[in-house]
């Protein structure tokens, strides 16, 4: 009786507690609004601007310009949409300047006016002509004004099997074009540059999409003459108003890291912050810094990169160390209702999401669609900032830390690793080590660590991962992991010796959390794991960023690769070496995800296979 | 012996079987009226209600000759037909009514309903109704077929007919098993009628009774019309018999088709190929093996469809090899001696993606293909719907890649008119790439998708034009195309919801101003070219209205080209025609003022 009686006190003041901490969701802070879209239009976002007058412009995929009011949806919650142009060839941007637009289409950087003024274009007018082979993956992005008012235009490589830029000039490039049509390159080695904008300091930014020479997705900050990694385009290298000289030859392909090529190929960029392939999205699209002043988000200059497969929206910071920049990256918002590829921040510091996933997929599972994200003002338990040491890091929060936390070597998951730089598409993640902590020290106000760690190494992803980090008001972290991308060491570090030594806690604990985490098991007998666990499974290793049960996401349903009858150990091998032509159908290829352990896969192997053997048993009569 | 007797037979037809009907004389119809001539050449223009014939051979026209017609002024050929597949072009004048008898009992009407806005099934390229008295006044006439589009082009020009009919069957008693059926009528280029069953005969049918074979006739009492180019094929021959099939699979990869050492791991017997029987999912080669039974000396032809790699070899000979995916057909004739033959297809796949896949067919003039294969041994292509771009209300441009003879021209713009009178346009070369009449554009190539072909194509009658900037100076010769730097496109305008494409023509010195939509009349489009500028060669400039195989002239300002296909007409000034090749032909203007007008009507 006594005994129960306890037993259900427990409960009790469990489920007090239960109900007092709801876990902070990102949606707590983080608001997506959805602007309805007629259902007779294709809304297929190529290309957002923001009106002056509380307008929004959107470009599309079929080549129209649409003008919507009341995007903000203050009274009412209906937009209304204009057609304000038409006709035009996969419009992949748009902006607004002067009282006109500019916008891309595949062959032509246009300049759109309303010369009569009565709300409907009536001129069309080429600023630039781009030379086409036709090949339907030479899309072409923008245009993104400079300071100057010149136009930037990032051009699309070919598809053949690989990246191909040599079939129409400048292919694989970035060209500055004045508003009388004169164009300038920039540089050079882009595969697929969807994405890119100027930051407050004026400097350029792309996001890459992993492909060939592409290890996995990136941001890159480019400079007059840089070469950014895919060869695909170095024939224009060779025409006279070329800013740099290289030719293919000159390109190790052996599989070693990029920047151990960097050090032959002189004007090779290295990217400021890498974004682990499947992990951190898989086709990064635009990329927006903050400069909403407070508005936007609690991250005041920092930047927000869009993925258009994984339908979410990144965050990355960045520091200048030795004149380079570099920083990290780290989940914000995922859940948009279609792929990303534009984001603008609209005239109340919010950001506009345009996006389009047909041909392309995405998890989102629309076709289309408008977006809007908020920030509703509440303030997350996040990592704030991170910066780098000589050896080691410093990182600030959004709230206090609790010290208790702090001192567990179990809230603690850091290693580093990097990708190959090869012509074959993407690569698996190489040379992971983990990285273990030398000390750890908290700022006076509990706001900021440092930490020093073993073995940092120059140009290499550092996942810093806190799994058992809690605010002082016992929360976790909203997004418990970042990937910092070194470039440089810094000569000085943030004086941090007044600071409070943290005293780690027992090896005994984390022996446990050793044993916790790799249950010892006979890889031959392993049995099959319940729906959940299958679950747990693939969102620990991302695997549901691109696959689900039943239905096609960007990549096969599970359900489908069950009915290939793989055995086990073939699945196993498809998942450390996949093998994008078993599936022509899918546009985008699956990365190689050798760093999943070889337990965990062939759970999800069994697991996937038993989907097949379930639906025969409910199909027999 | 009465077998011998019947392949003789076969034989004497074989030549007949394919035939392009040679119009030098009448020989080839059943006692023809005095309505019926062979004449050299018609023409006419849209407002005639009679074509001008002039002498010669190589047309046939019906002339109202005696003033009257009679029902014995329908034409019949000699040809007796069941299944037939053929080809004719056709001439009417304003307002003319005929109609094609299939075995001289179901009628396809000819008519002209040149720029009606809907077509029933008594226009041209209708199946013509079934009539019963019995069903009561006014209710005779049932089970007619409307063309799916109106696809007439204009009276006096010549118009392309493709018919593939199969007759009725009927059992050994004579009772019919299945009525006869228009598998497909492509007028103009375009399908109006596909798979429509016809249960009984058109009220005009020669006989009264349905039959396996009757005369294909030409109804001849109800106007003026001409006729050339008449080609057929009918499908009375017999073809390949096929045997049993012995089919051996190999495991692994076998790029050069030499299995070497490999073992059998499936081998069996089969009533026909499929790629079914085949275990292996990829990494295999098999080898099919059949005797097929050759009914006569002739020539076979053998296409195949696979995915991944084959080789067809016939009595040890190799007929075809290599790689390939399934919806492409690969054709190769042979001539076999009438006997046993063997064939050996040897199908390997040595990669996962993409569906097994094995067709083989075989073709004799004269016979219907025979599927080698199994039907489930070919997977149906994929189910995509069509996206099309409309111009209902008001005119629709829209930019694409657009393939022009053979060539994809990735600067295209189509503008669509509510009339039903389109075009496509060369950006970069100021020049008009097609244009036609009917719906707009189907643009799924291009937003089905990723659109990798990112091509819109036509849908409608349509009229390739010469894809070449239109104007020259001092009589210089055309180029088949300008560099950019020297005609610089400066985008469009719109004006009243249509686009006027603007240029500096640098080498000039002037402005252009091209502004095309359809024409007061709505027979086709109107064509105005404004040369804005002074400059010194400005009054040598010259526009090339258009290059044919030939000009036929209709009054002083109008001619009709390539053999009729359409007609020009211009607004003012004398036109040149030079005569630069063997059927080739350029037909100039003067500027005189600031535009040049002219327009293609078909």
């Amino acid at each position: 009786m006594k005994k129960s009686l306890y037993i259900l006190a427990c409960l009790l003041s469990f489920s007090l507690l239960a109900q007092k901490k709801n876990v902070p969701q990102e949606s707590d802070f983080y608001e997506i609004k959805t602007l309805p879209i007629p259902k007779e239009i294709y809304l297929e976002i190529g290309g957002i601007a923001t009106l002056p007058d509380g307008k929004l412009a959107v470009s599309t995929r079929r080549g129209e310009i649409w003008i919507l009011e009341n995007p903000y949806q203050l009274e009412n919650h209906q937009v209304s949409y204009h057609k304000f142009a038409s006709g035009m060839h996969e419009i992949l941007g748009l902006a607004y300047q002067d009282g006109v637009f500019y916008c891309s289409q595949r062959g032509e950087l246009t300049k759109v006016s309303d010369v009569n003024r009565d709300g409907v274009a009536d001129l069309y007018e080429p600023v630039y002509q781009f030379e086409l082979s036709g090949n339907y993956h030479e899309y072409t992005y923008g245009p993104v004004f400079d300071k100057n008012g010149d136009m930037w235009v990032s051009l699309n490589l070919a598809w053949v099997g690989f990246g191909e830029g040599k079939f129409s000039k400048w292919r694989g490039w970035f060209v500055k074009i004045t508003k009388d049509g004169k164009l300038e390159p920039f540089a050079g080695g882009l595969r697929s540059p969807a994405g890119y904008s100027f930051n407050a300091d004026g400097d350029l930014f792309y996001g890459e999409n992993q492909g060939d020479w592409v290890g996995s997705g990136r941001v890159t900050q480019l400079s007059k003459g840089d070469f950014a990694g895919n060869p695909g385009g170095l024939k224009w290298a060779k025409e006279p108003n070329s800013p740099f000289k290289l030719t293919l030859e000159e390109i190790p392909d052996n599989g070693n890291p990029m920047y151990m090529a960097a050090e032959k190929v002189k004007n090779l960029k290295l990217p400021a912050v890498w974004f682990p392939h499947a992990i951190m999205g898989i086709s990064t699209s635009d990329i927006l810094q903050d400069t909403t002043g407070g508005k936007f988000s609690p991250f005041p200059g920092q930047y927000f990169v869009a993925d258009q497969g994984q339908s979410k929206v990144m965050r990355m910071g960045l520091e200048k160390v030795n004149g380079v920049y570099q920083g990290f990256c780290i989940n914000y918002r995922e859940g948009f209702q279609s792929g990303i590829l534009r984001e603008r921040f609209g005239l109340d510091g919010s950001m506009f999401v345009g996006m389009t996933s047909r041909g392309w997929g995405s998890t989102g599972k629309d076709e289309y669609g408008l977006q809007r994200l908020v920030w509703n003002g509440k303030n997350p338990f996040e990592i704030k900032d991170i910066k780098v040491q000589k050896g080691g890091f410093v990182l600030s929060f959004t709230q206090p830390l609790n010290e208790a936390s702090v001192n567990k070597l179990k809230s603690y998951a850091l290693r580093s690793y990097i990708y190959k730089y090869q012509h074959q598409y993407g690569s698996p993640i190489i040379e992971l080590k983990n990285l273990p902590i030398k000390s750890i020290r908290i700022s006076d106000d509990k706001k900021q660590i440092s930490m020093e760690l073993d073995g940092m190494r120059r140009y290499f992803i550092h996942e810093l991962k806190f799994p058992g980090l809690q605010s002082a008001s016992g929360d976790n972290l909203l997004h418990e992991t970042a990937y910092y991308t070194v470039n440089e060491f810094p000569s000085n570090d943030i004086a941090v010796n007044t600071w409070k030594s943290i005293a780690m806690e027992e090896e005994k604990a984390k022996k446990n959390d050793v044993v916790l985490e790799k249950p010892k098991q006979d890889k031959k007998t392993t049995g099959l794991i319940s729906e959940s666990v299958a679950q747990e499974l693939l969102k620990k290793h991302t695997c549901v960023a691109c696959h689900a049960k039943d239905k096609r996401i960007v990549g096969p349903a599970f359900e489908e690769i069950a009915k290939r009858k793989y055995t086990d150990q073939q699945i196993l091998k498809l998942v450390y070496k996949p093998n994008p032509a078993n599936w022509p159908d899918y546009a985008t290829e699956m990365a190689p995800m050798s760093h999943v352990p070889a337990g965990d896969v062939l759970k999800i192997a069994k697991w996937i296979n038993s989907l097949g053997n379930r639906k025969e048993l409910e199909n027999r009569d | 012996m009465k077998r011998l007797y019947f392949l003789l037979l076969f034989v004497s037809f074989s030549s007949l079987a394919q035939n392009q009907i040679a119009l030098n004389d009448l020989s080839a119809f059943d006692s023809p009226t005095k309505n019926w001539t062979i004449e050299g050449r018609a023409k006419g223009n849209i407002s005639d209600s009679l074509l001008q014939i002039s002498m010669g051979n190589g047309i046939l026209v019906n002339t109202l000759r005696q003033g009257k017609y009679h029902r014995e002024d329908d034409l019949k050929f000699k040809l007796n037909h069941g299944d037939i597949h053929f080809k004719i072009d056709f001439m009417l004048p304003k307002g003319a009514n005929s109609g094609l008898y299939l075995q001289g009992r179901y009628e396809l009407q000819l008519f002209d309903s040149y720029g009606k806005k809907s077509v029933k099934y008594n226009d041209c390229g209708g199946i013509y109704e079934r009539w019963d008295e019995k069903r009561g006044k006014g209710n005779e006439g049932y089970e007619g077929s409307a063309p799916r589009v109106n696809a007439s082009k204009a009276p006096g020009l010549w118009q392309h007919l493709e018919v593939e009919f199969q007759a009725p069957r009927f059992n050994a008693n004579g009772v019919k098993t299945q009525s006869a059926i228009f598998k497909k009528v492509i007028l103009n280029g375009v399908v109006v009628q596909e798979n429509v069953i016809v249960s009984g005969l058109t009220r005009g049918s020669l006989f009264d009774k349905e039959a396996a074979f009757g005369p294909l006739m030409i109804q001849g009492d109800h106007g003026q019309i001409a006729f050339k180019n008449i080609w057929y094929e009918t499908y009375d021959l017999p073809s390949v018999q096929l045997g049993k099939v012995r089919f051996q699979v190999y495991e692994g990869k076998f790029p050069d088709y030499q299995v070497g050492n490999a073992k059998v791991v499936q081998s069996g017997d089969l009533d026909k190929i499929t790629q079914k029987a085949i275990d292996l999912r990829s990494d295999f080669l098999t080898k099919f093996d059949e005797d097929i039974e050759v009914p006569a000396t002739d020539t076979y032809q053998f296409k195949t469809n696979w995915t991944g790699s084959g080789q067809l070899f016939v009595d040890g000979q190799l007929l075809n090899k290599g790689a390939s995916w399934y919806t492409q057909s690969i054709y190769e004739s042979i001539k076999l001696e009438k006997g046993t033959h063997h064939l050996q297809l040897v199908y390997a796949k040595d990669f996962p993606w993409g569906p097994k896949s094995l067709g083989l067919s075989i073709k004799r003039v004269g016979a219907h293909w025979v599927d080698v294969h199994e039907r489930t041994s070919l997977p149906d292509p994929e189910a995509v719907g069509m996206i099309e771009l409309k111009a209902e209300s008001e005119p629709v441009f829209q930019r694409s890649f657009t393939f022009h003879k053979g060539i994809k021209k990735t600067h295209v713009i189509s503008v669509g008119d509510p009339s039903g009178i389109h075009y496509s346009y060369n950006l970069k070369q100021g020049a008009l790439l097609q244009v036609w009449k009917g719906k707009f554009l189907n643009v799924t190539q291009m937003w089905e998708n990723r659109g990798e072909p990112q091509t819109s194509e036509p849908m409608g009658v349509v009229l390739d034009m010469d894809g070449k900037f239109p104007l020259v100076v001092d009589h210089q010769n055309q180029l088949d195309s300008l560099e950019a730097k020297d005609l610089v496109y400066k985008g469009y305008r719109i004006q009243h919801g249509r686009p006027i494409f603007k240029y500096d023509w640098k080498s000039t010195g002037l402005q252009i101003e091209d502004y095309i939509l359809p024409n007061a009349e709505g027979t086709g489009l109107l064509r105005k070219i404004k040369i804005v500028g002074a400059s010194p060669t400005k009054s040598n400039v010259q526009l090339i209205v258009s290059n044919a195989t030939d000009f036929a002239e209709l009054n002083s300002n109008m001619q009709s080209a390539n053999s009729n296909e359409y007609n020009v007409k211009w607004e003012k000034g004398t036109a040149e025609i030079l005569k630069l090749g063997n059927h080739q032909f350029q037909l100039r203007l003067p500027l005189l003022g600031e535009e040049f007008n002219y327009q293609i009507i078909w």
